[in-house]
């Protein structure tokens, strides 16, 4: 009797920590979207879009939601291939916008292929990294784990889309963290980036890193020849790094350096960056009240109900409003994590955990650049900012959650 | 190493730790800028979307004593361009429009390229209304280009007053250092005249309009529904003291002469008529002005922009005498009676010639007839330090302190002068000519007007001033401003016999009976300095009416011969038309009441 009491409590059939978050963000999204574009006339239509996004989201939510949970498995192979070919059919027939060819056109829809391969590459690394054979601490599972992330990521980088190959970068790292991987394998993973980031910063600071990588490799592990290896291959990260900095378009290159100082070109690079912490800072404690954000109003903000959409809600609600964005997100993420780790089956607790890093590090960069601690790069905010392919693409993965919560006694 | 483990759920528990420290630094940073560094935030955001639009008040007007307007604003659109906006391959266009020579725009814009591009400059003033209607057709063709109605000055009585009103023009980089808390660049300020000393008065007081701005600083609306905005306050509308009438008389006459003509009146420092000629229009200086008539005013030799009434520097010639007469009857070196003998000259070293041989004089009879030999020995039982003094008490060798434009201080000797130049033994004969107003000697003829106030007011008067006061338009009252008294220390007597004798000059035998008038009794001096370039200046100075004097005149006239020819005839005209022509209304009090109603009306 009691079991069957449960079955039928709504409580427990839908993970209500991860829904009531998620439409509680759509909503709030809903309404900054309203006010952000309310003063635009080229973008007024986008509320009425976001709409739609939301009635399709919101069917594609019920379909993935009661798909046998086994589909995911099953399905991560051909999806992963699909969106590669897609991210490939991208590069030849994209649109262009804003120095990005990233979309996809089908008359008068279109999408973005590198959000919806999110959902493939945690799939398909999850569904690699969980084999039984899988050795996580050997160097050629690792290599065959990183070319299935770094596939994606490097046909996004030929976009070029900065952003989303980070959030590539970031799961990669999480699904192997999660595994398992040693802190030795770990550093060498990570090591390149590490490397990179410090040759455009200058010779200096990249020999600095090189020794001080050295050190750390060699009291990890003292294999002189993989060290060497290593050694080598961030040697060459690092020039290969400061040979892409220099072919990324100016306004990348820009954005990365204001960061360092936004104040120096208050007009120019930095000028994005002073406007949204203008914005948020003058909300204060109860904000300007819907629809009476001046920043927001007046369009000091560029596209700011895609990636800026952080600002509108902390100047026209304040602290109060996004505090609630704050804790909304670490209810949701939290509950990720915990149903990750109730999930004994391997696969699925990846996946959850490989969600997770996609929602998080969206999160992470979005808001921490709309408050002036992470550099200007265009990540939305996941289910607030406009934008149909990134919504479509967060429900499928919010409701890959709640479908694994809703089949999980089948699991446990 | 082992510690990081190598089970799944520990390495949840550090995504857990590490979502939370990202969370946690998220929400200090937010409390900190939202809550603890909100009012700078918020002065930022202010400043950014509420953009000040100043409202330029309306200038000041000027009446005339009679409240008749002199000065008047009106309407007049300016082409400006903002050149964040604007295409340069468009000055081409606007040359051709607004008829400028080629290439005139882009100098105006480069001239003001130190000013903030989001500024806009003024391109031209008084632009004709075909151009404003083919801006309104093509303005989408025509980015960072507008226009804007500006007030500028009319001047409908007709009456010129150059030197007087003067003009108001754009700020000068160095003006705008000095006041950059009232004005911005672009600001016209009074320039000389009455413009330029009354310029506080005349300008009143800016008001804001504030409105919300986009990013692109496009006007989106009004702050706050314009709860914050200041109303501008129109400068005051100033009363001269000028006479209409006679400042309009004494223009004609002085046209196509070099000269001057000031009147003041005596009881009370204003000043009738100030008038220096030639002259100049001043709507070309208010519109935009012209290459050429920059060109032609610069290189006129008859300098039309030197202000003759209170700079050009003459001797007085024979109306000097008054004065050397004042002294001596006041230091009782003379008395009415006290005759000298005229045998038509006078030798101190050399002789020093009169213009006839009169006998006998007294003062009365040296002042009728204009008797060099009487003067020429007065001055040496004066002394030239006495002279001096009194000189100084009456105004000459130092300003007047008119309340416009510069005036010169001109020049009165005394021994130390000569000391200075000659040694203790400076020739004694320089003398003489002092003694009739010639050598050196000289003066201005405001100083001359204001001279000849001081006389036919018995010594009292007030500092010299062309403003009476303005005109409040809330009590319709005039509100003086106040100025000096001016007392000498001379004995009323004195002045009795030397207007006495004044009205001999005119009424009697004397030099200028031909001015004699049956309506009132003028009294005068004529004067003629001796100029060694080319003919003499004519000068008079007089006062009328005789008994009760309401105008007191000096009129120079430059390079024309004898001031009795020359300068009685004009002087009598302005006195005529200012007692006679002009409807007296004034009531005399300080404070009177007025119907600015039945200004419109008329």
């Amino acid at each position: 009797m009691k079991e069957l009491r449960i079955d039928y409590n709504l409580k427990d059939k839908l993970d209500l920590y991860v829904f009531i978050p998620v439409v509680s963000l759509i909503l709030l999204g809903l309404i900054s979207i309203y006010s952000a574009t309310y003063a635009n006339t080229l973008a007024q239509s986008n509320f009425e879009k976001q709409l739609y996004f939301v009635l399709a989201a919101i069917l594609i939510f019920l379909i993935v939601h009661f798909l046998p949970t086994n589909t995911f498995k099953f399905i991560s192979i051909p999806s992963y291939i699909f969106s590669i070919l897609l991210l490939i059919l991208v590069l030849i027939i994209g649109k262009k916008v804003s120095g990005s060819k990233s979309w996809i056109g089908f008359g008068i829809f279109s999408f973005q292929p590198s959000e919806f391969a999110k959902i493939a590459t945690i799939l398909m690394l999850s569904n690699f990294l969980s084999r039984n054979n899988t050795q996580i601490n050997s160097f050629r599972d690792i290599l065959f784990a990183l070319a299935i992330g770094f596939t994606p990521v490097f046909l996004i980088l030929l976009e070029p889309d900065m952003g989303s190959s980070l959030v590539y970068m970031f799961l990669i790292l999480v699904l192997l963290f999660k595994k398992g991987i040693s802190l030795f394998w770990l550093i060498v993973v990570i090591s390149p980036a590490m490397t990179a980031i410090s040759a455009i910063f200058g010779l200096t600071t990249f020999i600095v890193t090189l020794i001080f990588l050295l050190g750390v490799l060699f009291y990890l592990n003292k294999d002189l020849f993989l060290n060497s290896s290593v050694l080598a291959l961030n040697l060459a990260a690092g020039f290969f790094a400061d040979y892409v900095f220099n072919l990324l378009s100016p306004h990348q290159q820009a954005r990365i350096l204001s960061f360092l100082d936004p104040f120096s070109d208050p007009l120019g690079t930095g000028y994005n960056s002073i406007q949204s912490m203008v914005a948020v800072g003058s909300g204060g404690l109860f904000g300007k009240g819907f629809m009476n954000g001046n920043q927001t109003q007046l369009q000091y903000i560029p596209e700011q109900w895609t990636d800026f959409i952080f600002c509108s809600i902390s100047e026209e609600f304040g602290f109060i409003g996004s505090t609630l964005v704050i804790i909304l997100f670490l209810v949701l993420l939290i509950r990720i994590l915990k149903n990750s780790s109730q999930t004994k089956d391997e696969f699925l607790s990846l996946t959850q955990v490989g969600i997770f890093s996609v929602l998080f590090i969206h999160f992470f960069i979005n808001v921490g650049m709309v408050i002036g601690l992470v550099p200007i790069i265009g990540v939305p905010l996941p289910f607030v900012s406009y934008g149909g392919s990134s919504l479509i693409t967060n429900v499928i993965m919010i409701s890959i959650v709640t479908n694994i919560y809703r089949t999980r006694k089948n699991y446990a | 190493m082992n510690k990081l483990g190598y089970y799944s759920f520990d390495r949840n528990k550090i995504l857990n730790v590490l979502l939370w420290i990202v969370s946690l630094v998220f929400l200090i940073r937010l409390f900190q800028m939202q809550i603890i560094n909100h009012k700078m935030y918020d002065e930022k955001s202010a400043e950014n979307s509420i953009k000040a639009i100043e409202q330029i008040p309306f200038r000041g007007v000027f009446y005339d004593r009679n409240l008749n307007l002199l000065v008047d604003n009106v309407p007049a659109y300016t082409l400006r361009i903002t050149p964040a906006g604007y295409d340069t391959n468009l000055n081409k266009i606007l040359d051709a429009v607004l008829g400028f020579e080629e290439g005139s725009v882009s100098n105006i814009l480069r001239k003001n390229r130190i000013y903030s591009k989001y500024v806009p400059i003024r391109i031209k003033r008084g632009v004709d209304f075909k151009v404003i209607s083919w801006y309104e057709e093509n303005s989408n063709f025509l980015p960072g280009v507008d226009y804007i109605v500006e007030m500028q000055r009319a001047y409908p009585f007709g009456v010129m007053g150059s030197h007087l009103f003067g003009y108001s023009k754009e700020i000068s980089a160095k003006q705008y250092k000095l006041e950059k808390d009232y004005y911005r660049p672009g600001d016209y300020v009074g320039h000389n005249g009455i413009e330029k000393s009354y310029e506080t008065e005349l300008r009143g007081k800016k008001g804001f309009k504030y409105v919300l701005v986009d990013s692109k600083r496009k006007e989106i609306g009004r702050y706050k529904d314009g709860q914050m905005d200041k109303e501008s306050i129109k400068g005051k509308d100033l009363v001269l003291s000028i006479d209409g009438f006679a400042q309009k008389t004494a223009e004609e006459e002085l046209k196509g002469k070099r000269g001057a003509v000031v009147a003041i009146e005596p009881s009370t420092g204003e000043i009738l008529t100030l008038v220096s000629s030639p002259d100049y229009d001043l709507n070309q200086f208010s519109y935009v002005t012209t290459k050429e008539f920059l060109n032609k005013i610069y290189n006129d030799p008859a300098n039309p922009l030197f202000n003759r009434a209170t700079m050009s520097l003459k001797p007085p010639g024979s109306t000097f005498k008054i004065l050397c007469a004042i002294v001596a009857l006041d230091m009782g070196l003379i008395d009415k009676n006290t005759t000298i003998h005229c045998g038509g000259g006078f030798t101190f070293g050399r002789f020093f010639k009169c213009h006839g041989s009169h006998g006998a004089v007294d003062v009365l009879r040296a002042i009728e007839k204009s008797c060099n030999t009487f003067f020429y020995q007065l001055i040496y039982k004066i002394g030239l330090n006495n002279l001096k003094k009194y000189a100084m008490e009456f105004g000459f060798s130092k300003k007047t302190g008119i309340d416009i434009g510069e005036e010169a201080a001109g020049l009165i000797t005394d021994e130390s002068y000569y000391e200075r130049i000659y040694g203790k033994n400076w020739p004694r004969s320089i003398l003489a000519s002092l003694g009739i107003g010639q050598g050196e000697i000289s003066v201005t003829p405001l100083q001359l007007a204001f001279f000849t106030a001081l006389v036919a007011n018995n010594g009292k008067s007030f500092t010299p001033h062309v403003v009476k006061g303005y005109l409040d338009n809330n009590t319709n009252t005039i509100i003086k401003y106040n100025f000096d008294e001016v007392k000498t220390s001379v004995k009323k007597e004195v002045f009795d016999i030397v207007k006495k004798g004044m009205f001999l000059v005119v009424n009697g035998n004397g030099t200028a009976t031909h001015i004699r008038s049956k309506d009132y009794n003028i009294a005068g001096k004529t004067g003629t300095a001796q100029n060694p370039h080319g003919k003499d200046h004519a000068l008079f100075i007089g006062f009328a009416p005789y008994e009760n004097p309401k105008i007191a005149i000096a009129v120079v006239i430059e390079n024309v011969g004898f001031g009795g020819t020359h300068a009685a005839p004009i002087a009598k005209k302005v006195i005529d038309s200012y007692l006679t022509k002009g409807k007296f209304v004034y009531s005399g009090k300080d404070v009177f009441s007025y119907n600015l109603g039945e200004r419109i009306e008329n």
